[in-house]
């Protein structure tokens, strides 16, 4: 009995994704025990994602189809390190974080490129300061990303063309992992000013800084919901990295993982019905994909 | 003084190779006459203490102490950062919030927590670290310290030992360190003779485990080595003495000795992890740290007297491989949340599990540190700079106990508070766990200006 147990779960995890037929619990999309794996981001048009992998020493940007073939590394594998990708709305283009190597250090900037891996631009230069988590705003017009350009660790926004830039917090403590509402007028984020990560929401001009979460242990990369009903984030409350969900006013906060393992950097699909996350609860890193009730 | 040369070459197994052969008027490879014509295979046997061997693993460009061992909730929240402390499984000891399964074998190992050193510069400090000593270390501009440098420790273990087991004595998994474009100097043998520099080995998940280098005889390529008369050859061509002669042949004795065992496919089941159970892999983590621990753990099981593990080659955070250093100048929380605590959390706790189940722990000394700490006060990009004022690390097994905290940092861990601790009389106490006294220490003029740190034991 025990056996034919291990054999059906072994058999759900390897299962394909069926078009239009969400999975009942975490199925595993990809079957690389080698890589790291982080930074998920699902694409708009819901066919691939984009990910961060530390591949043969090298770590770059990826895409993999969403049946966990296909890898594509977006930069020539001899470019320095670049990470921490996000789709424009359009699918067209990845804004991400490079890693100029220089001397002992690495400058890092914020740079765009089409989503083919062609057309690599500097959108925020190096300005002896780091620079990090760029996410394209829902109309593609802007994109909020983490700056220490203030010499203190804050969330900017920048227009699409590399101008205007602001920015929209301005606390003492680590701000960081900005996510945008879908309708644009708020961005979720993690600060460390109540002494431990938590999740906030402010508007779009930093205005109206509401706290969502309160929990002594770390909260901390929102992904707010297509509907912009509830917001996806994680946790290490139950003592390791889980996914969890709450709504949008913080309430009704749900451990969506429960596993003993990491389980980081969740991503919604387009349809806000499913959520993508990287796990190592088989060893390796790899991107897994769960329901969402 | 003869300088015979350097090849590289590439063999059908993927192996780099280096060689470095340099006969001088009285020493060959750094070994005096008298060392070589000693023959260390034919050493007298040393005391044994409760350290059969030693596991260091080497967390290169520096650990934050408050953000992992010596965290300070009471601090402000410019030196406490956002992490906050989380209990262990032993009573009154806390550590940072991002290591909860080694909070969970916290009865295995102590805690150093008031170890200063004299440097905030990497190479400097890792010279110190490695060896016990400033003497000789190279600094980033390149301006070296007084004096010669000293053998590394696991080189005077090496020599301490001597070579007992078919295996080299002294094992690195992980390529050379370096500051820089810099190799910082102190991972080999020193006086000792590069007889006692590591033989290394390195991991990477694509490749597994590999033999990058391997130091030859002049005119020998890897596929001779094991034919003795082109090497006897290749060192009579150069017309020395024939007591120089017989010394270069010590050395590649054993040289030979060990690459030939290195290669043999008896070795290679050694080092190749696919070995082990899946789920061991997993437990240690499927990265280069988790995976390289979980082969230092093989080579103590084959009698290896001393493994370092070298999380990284560069300090860097980015460079090297994409796993980086220790060195958080900048992203220091982003990048410990993400990468540099999970893995470091999931491989050590691994290994103390894994050594305490088979039963080696208690004949394996485990230390886990980098070079210098990290300054308390947060800088302004998010990160921690050198801080060589004080730092913390972990030591387990090789008749160390469990559950203990030596040392107590001030409110803000900047400096000791109490028991200040020293490279120096870490590199002591390892002496004195692996049962070489300071008398020995003295025949063989490897002893550090440090004391055993008795609280351990």
């Amino acid at each position: 009995m025990k056996r034919a147990l291990l054999l059906l779960l072994a058999a759900l995890a390897a299962a394909p994704l069926a078009p239009g037929q969400p999975p009942v619990q975490p199925v595993r999309v990809t079957h690389d025990n080698r890589d790291f794996l982080q930074h998920l981001c699902w694409s708009p048009d819901g066919s691939r994602f984009l990910v961060t992998r530390i591949h043969a020493g090298k770590m770059g940007l990826w895409t993999v189809g969403l049946d966990g073939k296909d890898w594509k590394r977006l930069l020539p594998e001899n470019e320095q390190p670049h990470f921490d990708g996000h789709w424009s709305p359009d699918g067209k283009k990845i804004v991400f974080v490079y890693d100029r190597l220089q001397g002992t250090d690495g400058k890092l900037q914020i740079d765009v490129m089409n989503a083919d891996g062609s057309g690599k631009q500097n959108l925020v230069p190096h300005v002896n300061a780091f620079d990090e988590s760029p996410r394209w705003s829902p109309d593609g017009k802007e994109v909020a990303w983490v700056s220490t350009r203030t010499k203190n660790q804050e969330i900017h926004v920048v227009g699409a063309d590399g101008k205007n830039m602001r920015r929209l917090t301005g606390d003492p403590a680590a701000d960081n992992n900005p996510a945008w509402s879908p309708d644009g007028k708020r961005l979720a984020f993690c600060s460390g000013r109540a002494g431990n990560f938590e999740i906030y929401t402010m508007n779009a001009d930093g205005s109206d800084v509401r706290r969502l979460t309160r929990h002594p242990k770390m909260d901390y990369w929102p992904a707010w919901s297509p509907d912009g009903k509830r917001i996806a984030f994680t946790s290490n409350r139950d003592g390791n990295y889980e996914i969890y969900v709450m709504d949008a006013d913080g309430g009704g906060v749900r451990n969506l993982t429960n596993h003993p393992a990491q389980d980081n950097y969740a991503t919604w699909s387009p349809d806000g019905r499913r959520l993508a996350f990287i796990s190592n609860r088989a060893g390796g890193y790899n991107i897994y994909l769960m329901d969402v009730k | 003084m003869l300088l015979i040369g350097r090849q590289a070459q590439r063999t059908c197994q993927g192996v780099t190779r280096r060689a470095f052969l340099q006969v001088g008027g009285s020493t060959v490879l750094g070994l005096s006459l008298a060392d070589l014509l000693g023959r260390p295979g034919g050493a007298r046997a040393y005391a044994a203490g409760s350290a059969r061997s030693v596991i260091l693993l080497w967390l290169w460009g520096g650990p934050a102490q408050l953000d992992t061992w010596d965290p300070k909730p009471n601090a402000p929240l410019e030196f406490r950062g956002p992490f906050t402390p989380i209990a262990t499984r032993v009573p009154g000891t806390r550590i940072g919030e991002l290591f909860p399964q080694i909070a969970d074998v916290a009865d295995s190992f102590s805690i150093l927590r008031s170890l200063h050193t004299t440097s905030n510069d990497h190479g400097v400090a890792g010279t110190v670290g490695l060896t016990g000593s400033d003497t000789g270390a190279v600094n980033l501009g390149g301006a070296a310290q007084s004096g010669g440098v000293r053998p590394a420790t696991g080189s005077v273990v090496a020599r301490a030992r001597g070579f007992r087991n078919p295996l080299p004595p002294f094992m690195v998994v992980g390529g050379r360190l370096h500051q820089g474009k810099r190799a910082i100097v102190g991972e080999g043998g020193g006086p000792l003779g590069a007889l006692y520099d590591p033989f290394r080995l390195e991991y990477d998940p694509v490749h597994g485990t590999r033999i990058p280098a391997l130091q030859l005889a002049p005119g020998l390529t890897p596929e001779r080595l094991t034919d003795r008369r082109r090497l006897m050859q290749a060192l009579d061509g150069a017309q020395r003495q024939g007591e120089l002669l017989h010394a270069a042949r010590a050395i590649d004795d054993h040289r030979a000795h060990a690459f030939a065992l290195l290669t043999s496919p008896a070795a290679r089941r050694m080092f190749d992890l696919t070995q082990e159970r899946p789920e061991l892999l997993d437990r240690y983590g499927r990265t280069r740290f988790g995976q390289s621990c979980a082969l230092a753990r093989r080579l103590v099981e084959h009698g290896v007297p001393f493994v370092q593990v070298n999380w990284s080659d560069h300090v860097e955070a980015e460079e090297d491989s994409g796993d980086g250093g220790w060195d958080h100048h900048y992203r220091n929380f982003q990048i410990m949340q993400d990468r540099h605590a999970p893995w470091l959390d999931q491989a050590f706790s691994a290994l103390m599990t894994d050594l305490r189940q088979r039963g080696l722990l208690e004949t394996t000394l485990v230390v886990a540190i980098g070079e210098f700490g990290r300054s308390p006060r947060i800088n302004d990009k998010a990160g921690r700079d050198h801080w060589e004022h004080c730092y913390s690390a972990l030591i387990a097994g090789g008749g160390v106990r469990g559950g203990r905290v030596v040392g107590e940092s001030d409110r803000h861990a900047e400096r000791p508070h109490e028991r200040p601790l020293t490279p120096a009389d870490l590199a002591a106490t390892i002496h004195h766990a692996v049962g070489i006294t300071s008398e020995q220490s003295a025949t063989l003029g490897v002893g550090v200006n440090g004391r055993v740190i008795g609280e351990l034991f």
